[in-house]
């Protein structure tokens, strides 16, 4: 038998106290898909840093092809053909997709040999991208497909992908295993897979290694693995059912009975005849380019109600959201959050009316990786800012109260079980998992008027899922008016009231939980339009 | 007074040499700011250009003393820059110091050292011919400003498609605005971000050096302490002015250029106004430019911030 692709024995990394990789062996074989799963903070994205060079271990063997190798930097990775898609984006914004597809190579500039490259690359694997676009217009779909068409460029014979579809929609996640299928069949790569979503790695994988804690507590063959005994050994005690299926992608959790609803549901939905929280009306709005955002959306939501936004990527979500987190003008329509009617576009009119946002990229905007834990944790529904410096004035006011500000914060570390070694470690110290918690915490606990959540479990583990929609359930039970955005249909059918489905920057329909059809819903997410409404 | 002000601005207008010193102060600048702008497009705000520039002035002032060449002056003057970038760069990139710390420590040891060593050796300098471009000299008005100077003002013209050939159509060029927006992003796709950014120091070191040489040999003619007198810090202002666009930047040293040469022809035609106040014109007008373009003016995402791997 040969050697396999890539063997790790006995990695061991720690961070001060934190010791995110413990003894750990892994084994990469060609022609194999690897899934890697862990709870936030286990340890898969150090694990997978190593085999990289982005993080040297402390002690350990790295043997490749059966040859031990020092790695010590991304280059020499990418010379013994080892490349990796990163759990967080990658990419120079300001420049265009080719550009960023040839960053590092070494050979002389030439664009149209470059974009030629990223045409056959797009070809071969069925990725299909413009090579002239700027990465800052893209959507983080295609910013995903970009990353990966950069990591196979140079043909590695090992590929690791760290989280790859945390941002992707259902269908462009399998449209990527697909992809990843063709790698390892014709052309006998061998792939890492690191992920949360049990279903995913249950599908796409071919054996699948469990870490916690920084150690490997299971391993097996993908064939004789079920969902929950995964999600238990990940977690480390049984997993309740239904964030187990959110975690699944199962729907089925209540499509059974629909007619089944809790108490609190129940009262919440008796609840939906007093004055919406929030309302918007025949809202229409255009980007930069001239392109249309919205188009005469029109959307209520009544406190105590959880108001689903179903919709494939790029309907109109990222608009929506940015529309309620002050960032967007208004060309028509008009926003009212309770009895005031704060101008969109304004700078924190929204957040002062109330408006608490969870935003879909957290990582990128939702907060400031430079900054503490704490200091990140106690700013106050910051308006997004792409560089985060708006954050930093709040910052100089929050200055104030310190010792208040300490106990707030280490409250909502214990309740939003954030792992970090103390509260005034840096943001960016945190697993990626972790960083999303923060931000989490901080709106959930800012005692709004509306909610929104834009893919709020985006990136979590099992157990962290189950957490979150519990929070978003008691903010609904509490009064406040919850819009949670969501491309995974099986987290707005796990948690909304009512569902309205939302195709190129408008409300095409809308249905009450009671009166559930999965089927009229995913037509209508097609575009389908309705006949009656 | 404010009649006094306007007859001023009318006679310094309608003398011919408020065009042509306009445009000798400008490209003094704009030698700095072609460099300063691939600087900070890779991350740095280069503070040392100051003491590149008077750096580079001084060693022009030795080499043309010891030569009798303006080209070698130039050369050595580029020289000497070079040196003072790579000190900077060595410090701020390799060694992780604070990279206005370092600048600014560079400028108050070179304007010593140049200061010292020029009461010591007391170089003996001249300014370079003029060289008309025969045909370009005759257009009316800018003729004389733009083609009828001391020939190492020449230098410049080059220089500036140069830079942007540079930054945006090579390799080096990709790879410097990547270290300059996403370090982190250049590091993981194998590129030496400290190296980049210390390359684009050494840059304007050499831009900043041939500025100063450019100075004394091309228009001021000796050495004297007072020579670059903030002008390495006003090329940075016209950087950030100029939205870190290479036009924009131009464009910066250009208004600078002419303001200071606006000031100092004040008193020529017999207006003694404060041109101290004058004098802080750039600065004014990049504050009132960032403030009212802060939102469309897209900086160097990194600008500024240290790079070291695992930090974030
Ligand atoms: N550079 C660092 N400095 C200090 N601590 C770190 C650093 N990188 C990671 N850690 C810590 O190591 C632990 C493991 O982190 P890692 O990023 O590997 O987790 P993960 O399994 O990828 O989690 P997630 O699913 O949230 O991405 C975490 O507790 C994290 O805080
Ligand atoms: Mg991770």
């Amino acid at each position: 038998m040969t050697s396999p692709a890539a063997e790790l024995t006995g990695i061991t990394k720690r961070f001060g106290a934190v010791v995110a990789c413990d003894n750990v062996d892994l084994e990469l074989r060609r022609g194999e898909i690897h899934g890697i799963l862990g709870e936030n903070g286990a340890g898969k994205s150090t694990l997978m840093k190593v085999l990289i060079g982005l993080v040297l271990p402390d002690a350990g063997v790295i043997r490749i092809d059966g040859e031990p190798r020092r790695i010590s930097d991304p280059a020499e990775a990418a010379e013994l053909g080892i490349g990796m898609v990163h759990q967080h984006f990658s990419l120079v914004e300001p420049l265009t997709v080719w550009e960023n597809v040839i960053l590092g190579e070494r050979v002389r500039l030439d664009a149209t040999a470059a974009k030629r490259r990223v045409g056959e690359i797009s070809e071969r694997y069925g990725l299909a991208i413009d090579p002239d676009e700027r990465v800052s217009d893209l959507s983080a779909g295609l910013r995903q497909r970009l990353e990966i068409i950069k990591c196979l460029r140079r043909d590695p014979a090992i590929v690791i992908l760290d989280e790859p579809t945390s941002v992707l929609t259902p269908g462009e996640s399998e449209q990527l295993f697909e992809v990843l299928r063709r790698v390892v069949e014709r052309e006998n790569k061998a792939v890492a897979l690191v992920s949360h979503k049990l279903d995913e790695v249950l599908a796409a994988t071919d054996r699948i290694t469990i870490m916690r804690a920084g150690a490997v507590v299971d391993r097996r063959g993908t064939g004789d693995a079920d969902a929950p005994g995964l999600a238990r050994a990940m977690v480390g005690r049984p997993v309740s059912l239904r964030s187990e299926g959110a975690a699944l992608g199962h729907i089925e959790t209540f499509e059974d009975d629909p007619a089944v609803t809790e108490p609190a549901v129940e009262a919440a939905v008796e609840a939906t005849e007093p004055q919406p929280v929030l309302s918007i009306r025949g809202a229409v709005a255009r980007g930069r380019d001239g392109r249309t955002l919205l188009d005469g959306l029109s959307l209520e939501v009544r406190p105590g109600e959880i108001v689903g936004v179903a919709g494939v990527e790029g309907n109109g979500q990222a608009a929506l959201s940015d529309l309620l987190s002050s960032l967007l003008r208004l060309e028509s329509g008009t926003v009212r959050v309770r009895d005031t009617e704060p101008p969109p576009g304004r700078p924190g009119a929204m957040a002062a009316a109330g408006v608490a946002v969870v935003p879909a990229d957290r990582h990128e905007s939702g907060c400031v990786l430079d900054m503490t834990v704490e200091e990140n944790l106690t700013l106050v529904s910051p308006p997004r800012a792409r560089t985060g410096r708006a954050l930093l004035d709040r910052a100089a006011r929050a200055l104030l109260d310190r010792a208040g500000r300490q106990a707030h914060a280490e409250r909502l570390i214990e309740q939003f079980g954030i792992q970090t070694p103390a509260a005034d470690a840096p943001m960016w110290s945190l697993s990626g998992g972790n960083q999303q918690r923060v931000v989490l915490a901080r709106e959930l606990s800012g005692d709004p008027v509306v909610l929104v959540a834009a893919q709020p479990t985006r990136g979590l583990d099992v157990g962290a899922i189950e957490y979150v929609s519990e929070r978003l359930r008691e903010a609904a039970a509490s009064g406040v008016g919850v819009l949670l955005i969501s491309t995974e249909l099986e987290e707005v059918l796990d948690l909304a009231d009512r569902i309205v489905v939302i195709f190129r920057g408008r409300i095409i329909g809308e249905m009450d939980r009671v009166n559930l059809d999965v089927e009229r819903l995913g037509l209508l997410m097609s575009g389908a339009q309705e006949e009656a409404s | 007074m404010v009649g006094d002000f306007f007859v001023a601005v009318g006679d310094v207008l309608s003398s011919e040499t408020t065009y042509s010193s306009g445009w000798r102060l400008a490209v003094a600048l704009a030698f700095v700011a072609v460099g300063e702008w691939i600087a900070e497009r890779a991350g740095t705000i280069n503070i040392s250009v100051e003491g590149s520039m008077l750096a580079g002035a001084f060693a022009s002032a030795m080499g043309y003393d010891a030569s009798g060449s303006v080209a070698v002056g130039l050369l050595i003057g580029a020289a000497a820059g070079l040196l003072v970038g790579a000190v900077q760069a060595h410090f701020s990139h390799n060694l992780t110091a604070n990279q206005f710390v370092v600048g600014l420590t560079l400028n108050i040891l070179v304007l010593g050292l140049a200061s010292f060593l020029n009461s010591s050796l007391k170089p003996e300098t001249a300014t370079a011919h003029v060289f008309e471009v025969p045909g370009l000299v005759e257009i009316p008005l800018l003729g004389p400003a733009l083609f009828g100077q001391p020939w190492p003002l020449y230098l410049l013209y080059p220089l500036i498609p140069l830079a942007w050939w540079l930054v945006y159509r090579t390799r080096w060029g990709l790879e410097v605005r990547a270290v300059g927006e996403n370090p982190q992003a250049a590091d993981v796709s194998s590129i030496d971000v400290n190296a980049r950014r210390r390359q684009a120091i050494y840059v304007a070191g050499v831009t900043s050096g041939l500025g100063g040489g450019y100075l004394l040999l091309g228009q001021v003619g000796w050495f004297e302490d007072a020579i670059v007198g903030g002008q390495g810090f006003i090329a940075i202002a016209a950087v950030i002015f100029g939205g870190w666009t290479l036009r924009g930047a131009m464009l910066g040293c250009l208004l600078f250029g002419s303001a200071n040469s606006f000031r100092l022809s004040l008193p020529a035609v017999g207006h003694p106004l404060n041109s101290e106040l004058l004098s802080s014109l750039p600065f004014v007008l990049t504050i009132c430019v960032m403030a009212l373009f802060a939102h469309r003016t897209r900086e160097p995402q990194s600008l500024a911030r240290p790079f070291i791997r695992g930090l974030r």
